[in-house]
């Protein structure tokens, strides 16, 4: 068997695993791929049949959530009109998408560079700034409100550019998370490339810049992308900062003025809001289906090889 | 196989001690960029240094000038070299979330919280103003705002009408007098008077804070606007003494005192105004989480709940998300892509709502997983059905976060290496086991920690699901379910305002656990980094 | 040399860039501005219309911002950090927060002005002797009946279990009363059976004012009122369940499922849009016990302390918050009853519905408690709520929910 799984190309052989366990007398399609589409299938029904009632309500004329009635009492596209007609969600949707994918790649790019210090520098402080980091995450978020908001009454009077109510200022809020799990995350990766790589990039006259932005980069691009689908999903999502900073309805983002639909204690506009999410959600799934060939196949087999 | 920390050596010549090319930029667009990048920065400092030299923030100025003179320093020495890749990541990080820790831990030693924001001198502000009443049987009057002389700069004064009488009348800061030369509109409001300018509302609104400091003394109290159009003569009922430190009731006699230890105004039966002060408590907050029956009573088992639910999700969304990475990671797999992308789907959704919906697919008698499966499960009503609940929803919400950084994670391997091994004739899931895998560990321990470390403190997993249910029926502070931060936040929150101070002392004690358990783990991925 | 022109090379760059960006800078305009905070939901959109008109009637710039989350708490932190808006929307359960927090000014409203009101709407913004917002909408529950099903209003709760029992039997519904529990109860919802009962949250002073020295909660009549809510729930009728959410009440009674629902108002709008055939009366009392009484909860403008602008301000909320049709555009919005008695008695006109929620609070109900200690009441209670209802014992729930409450009363 596993002479003829080294006739594949490389990259198929990494998740053999399961081969060995599950691989029975049953026919050789079901053993190479068949399978796959079993747990795929479970995997992919795990996770959308919750979603399924998320649809549920976006059709649903009666705008309340129930789990027990999956099949709408009517079937309309009224929320998503009420959405688009009634509500400011075209500009929310668009802050939303700017502010994602900014922050996405600016937070990409400062934590990658962290990472690069982090994997491939020895100096003082070093693994006291890694847990430096980590600690200051671990800091409930709804406690520090508070201070965030006084600090950005002072910013807010002084630059108002960059102050309550604008994007560059929730940007800039953003990426204080920068140095966050995602440089913990890309660090990991930096630690899997043989340090002999960069060594003999050296020998050969490369700058430290040279080696991190033609050599380590290209190296982790599947990485990369996965940060910076995280860190869009993350900034499109976000609500707890965004709702306090911003109240002006033309600079919400899509999460802070969803929510706004469905604040109230009593409220029945669930159809909307549940449009609303789901509307949200395509650009997320189109980036990831944009960002997949550099996740997957981003590598080719003999570009680690020292 | 360990490295020691030797400096990692360049064997180009030797370089300006300072300078654009100083640390090695050798191509001209690294140095275009350079350039660039620094200009940005020297713009965005003159940029910001305005505002702070017009308001004379010198402060602020000084550190506007330390932190871009860094900067410059980091980016034109030819040391520094990591400095270099820190330095943007750090600012933020400094600024937004440093900052705002220290500020809040700040308040663990004082009695910030509801009731408790401002200084002494506006809680007696906000004392005597709301107790202003309207002096018994006294007129209200129709207002007129205008201004003695040019409406910009001039004096405000009122210009009254009495509406059972139409008496017109002026008053300024001196006092009321008769008002003899108005003309007044049908219903008696002044529309000019000789002398004075009667204001619109764009003036009114640009001498907004002069009206607000404005009132027409009288022998009672004083005449106060109300609105644009009406006015009426108040007075407080409550006045603060500076010689006995208390607050006195015009009318009752009654007094409060100040209390400078606990923030408030006291009368004798030991009842306190509401509105008070913030003051230094010294370890007060932090002596209350200590000596607290209700916490020590139920701190150790919300402890272990709380390690495990961490411990628990960390576990399964990263078994459930690796094990789905790996089988889907085939390319003669059809639909790969859309596999992919779907999985993820969860991960896109507004989680709040989600959290919500699942907790109601949990709903005992209409809840679609006790009809799909027949059961009659009270899901929050036992402790270990609750626990069971928590899980799986944050797998859900999970293990697609987990599948896709593994996704990522056996790309980056070098594939040459799996390749090798099964060249030499191990079996697949050997292969895997002692290559891979530990591969894997490398990249992803540290976010595995971090993971944990998130959920240590993830108050949105119990809070919208359980709210920490079931709770036993004798006590209604500690749920089943509760972790410390949903317990904290019952404890200082969830009572008569919102007590920050010690919320904030709790927090320093939840801090140093999660810590500890993450410095331990910390610790041990020493090892795995120096793997190469 | 190299480095020094660059140097100045980057030094113009940033000259450049500094004045580009103070440029877009500055733009403040010199029209007067009213800030308004509202909560979300139809209130706040139907808030958003009228501020507009209140802008064209005054030529000011009126600008309305719906805060999703938390409105009180942030309304509070705005105030502290100096970013006031001028003007807050929200419950009458919240001035005493906002007292103590000094954050929004009293109100001088002429004895005219308070004519106008209901009684129960000036009392309910009135805190320490003080009127402190301008009430505009109050609600309170009523029960919902299935006129299809249920022609006549049921006369107490025993008669009401009994009809929803026998339409149980006869399999045309699945549940008794849609009363919403949840897994950590809902003491608002409940309050109707636990006053019946023989319950009460806190006593009055002579001045009418809540008493939070007299916690009911602790009292005899509490667990009398708690053993005859056991007898409704999950191991005694079945009416009470904890699986019966603020979630799921409308579409059990929407679909028939349920031939009465105890709710608010502000299910009309949803309710209107099914085919359900429906009618309002007050929740019925036990049999021979007290009278059911809903709590009231009334909606007011404030004037912020700290607000920008505080004389438009208090001619909004004075002069403009308080006028009729500003009343009946806010009914058309919510379905609530308006606070204004004139108000009311256009909307009667055309909605008996919202007459006979107005009416079934004027004669029962009870204004919710708004002294900070009512803060501390809702969630002990709310779960000694649930753990009846699931069939624990009343007395040693009570008492444990009542010391519990009573710990945190300081």
């Amino acid at each position: 068997m596993a002479a003829t799984d080294t006739i594949q190309a490389p990259v198929d052989d990494q998740p053999p695993s399961a081969v060995v366990r599950l691989g029975s007398a049953r026919g050789g399609w079901f053993r190479q791929v068949g399978w796959r589409h079993i747990i795929g299938l479970l995997a992919l029904a795990f996770s959308l049949f919750p979603i399924l009632f998320v649809v549920s309500a976006a059709l649903n004329p009666l705008g309340t959530l129930s789990s027990s009635d999956l099949v709408p009492s009517g079937a309309s596209l009224e929320n998503f009109r009420k959405l688009f007609a009634d509500t400011s969600f075209p500009i929310w949707f668009l802050n939303s998408m700017i502010i994602g994918l900014l922050a996405a790649a600016l937070s990409m790019f400062v934590s990658a560079c962290a990472a690069f210090a982090f994997s491939r520098f020895r100096f003082k402080g070093r693994r006291a700034g890694l847990l430096g980091i980590l600690l200051v995450q671990m800091f409930p978020q709804f406690l520090l409100i508070v201070a965030l908001y006084i600090m950005f009454a002072y910013v807010s009077d002084l630059w108002p550019a960059v102050g309550f109510n604008t994007r560059t200022g929730l940007l800039l809020l953003y990426l204080g998370g920068a140095l966050g799990t995602n440089t913990w995350l890309m660090k990991g990766f930096f630690d899997t490339i043989p340090k002999d790589l960069d060594e003999s990039a050296k020998v050969d006259g490369a700058t430290h810049a040279q080696v991190f932005f033609g050599l380590i980069l290209p190296l982790v691009t599947p990485i990369l992308a996965v940060t910076g689908l995280l860190g869009f999903i993350s900034a499109v999502n976000e609500f707890l900062i965004a709702s306090i900073f911003l109240t002006d309805d033309s600079a919400k983002t899509a999460a802070v003025g969803l929510y706004g639909l469905v604040s109230e204690e009593r409220n029945n506009n669930f159809g909307v809001f549940a449009a609303g999410a789901l509307v949200l959600a395509v650009p997320t799934v189109a980036l990831f289906q944009f960002l997949q060939r550099y996740i997957v196949g981003g590598l080719t087999a003999g570009a680690v090889k020292g | 196989m360990a490295r020691t920390d030797v400096p990692v050596r360049t064997t180009t010549p030797p370089k300006p001690r300072l300078g654009l090319g100083a640390d090695g930029t050798a191509s001209p667009l690294g140095l275009i960029i350079k350039i660039g990048v620094l200009g940005v920065v020297a713009a965005i400092a003159v940029w910001a240094a305005f505002p702070l030299i017009a308001t004379g923030n010198w402060i602020g100025l000084i550190i506007l000038v330390a932190v871009s003179a860094l900067i410059f320093y980091v980016y034109l020495s030819p040391r520094v070299i990591p400095a270099k890749y820190l330095i943007p990541g750090t600012l933020f990080l400094i600024v937004f979330q440093v900052l705002p820790v220290l500020f809040t831990l700040s308040t663990a030693f004082t009695n910030f919280g509801d009731g408790h924001r401002g200084s002494k001198d506006e809680a007696i502000a906000a004392v005597e103003g709301a107790s202003v009443q309207q002096v018994p049987g006294s007129t209200v009057y129709t207002l007129t705002l205008a201004t003695d002389g040019d409406p910009a700069t001039g004096d405000i004064v009122f210009l009254l009408t009495d509406p059972a009488t139409k008496a017109a009348f002026v008053g300024t800061a001196d006092g009321l007098e008769p008002l003899a030369n108005a003309q007044q509109s049908a219903d008696g409001k002044v529309t000019s008077a000789g002398g004075y300018e009667v204001l619109d509302i764009g003036q009114i609104s640009a001498r907004s804070a002069d009206i607000v400091e404005f009132s027409v003394p009288t022998a009672k109290g004083a005449i106060k606007n109300q609105g644009l159009s009406r006015a009426f003569e108040g007075t407080p009922q409550q006045a603060y003494n500076n010689d006995c430190d208390c607050i006195t009731d015009r009318t009752t006699g009654q007094t409060w005192t100040a209390n400078g230890d606990d923030g408030v105004f006291v009368d004798g039966q030991g009842q306190a105004l509401a509105q008070g002060w913030k003051v230094n408590v010294g370890f007060r907050n932090f002596a209350e989480v200590v000596t607290n029956p209700v916490i020590r009573a139920s701190f150790l088992k919300i402890l272990l709940w709380n390690i495990g639910f961490a411990l628990g999700v960390v576990l399964i969304t990263f078994g459930l998300g690796l094990l789905v990475a790996l089988v889907l990671n085939k390319p003669e797999l059809r639909g790969q892509r859309l596999y992919r992308s779907l999985i993820i789907l969860p991960y896109a959704m507004p989680a709040v709502a989600m959290m919500l919906v699942w907790r109601d697919m949990f709903n005992t008698d209409f809840g679609l997983i006790n009809r799909l499966f027949g059961l009659h499960v009270n899901w929050f009503g036992s402790a270990p059905s609750s626990m069971f609940a928590i899980l799986l929803v944050q797998l859900w919400l999970g293990y697609n976060y987990m599948f896709l950084v593994s996704t990522g994670a056996l790309q980056a391997i070098p594939a040459d290496l799996t390749e090798a091994a099964q060249v030499d004739g191990a079996r697949p899931f050997h292969a895997f086991r002692t290559i891979t895998f530990p591969l894997l560990l490398v990249a992803l321990a540290p976010l595995l920690i971090s993971s944990f470390a998130f959920n240590f403190n993830n108050f949105t997993a119990i809070y919208l699901v359980s709210e920490g249910a079931p709770f036993p029926p004798d006590n209604p502070q500690a749920g089943a379910t509760d972790i410390l931060i949903t317990y904290t936040y019952r404890l200082a929150f969830g009572g008569a305002g919102a007590q920050y101070g010690f919320a904030a002392a709790i927090s320093v004690f939840i801090f140093l656990i999660v810590a500890t358990i993450s410095v331990v783990s910390f610790r041990r991925t020493h090892a795995l980094e120096e793997i190469n | 040399m190299h480095s020094t022109r660059l140097s100045a090379l980057s030094a113009v760059a940033a000259l450049l860039l500094a004045g580009c960006a103070s440029d877009a800078g500055a733009d403040a305009g010199t029209r007067p501005s009213l800030l308004i905070w509202t909560g979300g939901g139809a209130g706040g959109e139907a808030t958003q219309a009228l501020g507009a008109r209140f802008g064209e009637e005054n030529g000011v710039d009126v600008k309305v911002q719906i805060i999703p989350e938390d409105l009180q708490t942030q309304f509070v932190t705005a105030s502290q950090a100096g970013r006031a808006p001028d003007v807050v929307m929200g419950a009458h359960d919240w001035i005493g927060n906002l007292v103590q927090n000094a954050t929004i000014d009293p109100l001088q409203m002429t004895d005219d002005t308070k004519a106008g009101y209901q009684d129960l709407a000036i009392k309910a913004v009135t805190f320490n002797g003080q009127v402190y917002g301008m009430p505009f909408t109050m609600n309170n529950i009523v029960l919902f009946r299935n006129t299809a099903l249920v022609p006549d209003a049921p006369t107490s709760i025993e008669d009401l279990v009994a009809k929803g029992k026998a339409l149980k039997a006869a399999g045309k519904v699945d549940e008794i009363l849609a009363l919403p529990i949840g897994p950590t109860g809902d003491p608002y919802h409940i309050n109707p059976l636990f006053t019946s009962g023989g319950g009460y949250i806190f006593g009055t002073k002579d001045s009418g004012d809540f008493d939070p020295s007299d916690l009911g909660v602790a009292k005899p009549g509490a667990t009398a009122a708690y053993a005859k809510i056991r007898a409704l729930g999950e191991g005694g009728s079945g009416a009470l369940k904890r699986s019966i959410t603020a979630d799921n009440i409308l579409s059990l009674f929407s679909t028939g499922k349920a031939p009465f629902m105890i709710s608010g108002p502000w299910q009309l709008p949803e309710l209107k849009k099914t085919s359900v055939k429906y009618d309002i009366s007050p929740v019925p009392p036990f049999a021979g016990g007290q009278p059911a009484r809903p709590f009231i909860t009334v909606d007011a403008a404030y004037v912020a302390s700290r607000g920008t602008n505080k004389a438009l301000a208090q001619e909004f909320v004075t002069n403009f918050w308080s006028r009729p049709d500003v009343g009946t555009s806010l009914y058309a919005a919510t379905s609530s009853v308006p606070a204004l008695k004139e108000a009311l008695a256009t909307v009667r006109k055309d909605d008996a519905l919202v007459g006979k929620v107005a009416d079934a609070g004027v004669e029962f109900g009870q204004i919710m408690p708004s002294i900070p200690a009512m803060a501390v009441v809702w969630d002990p209670l709310g779960k000694a709520e649930a753990a009846v209802v699931g069939g624990a014992d009343p007395g040693s729930t009570i008492t444990a929910a009542a010391s519990a409450i009573q710990a945190q009363i300081k």
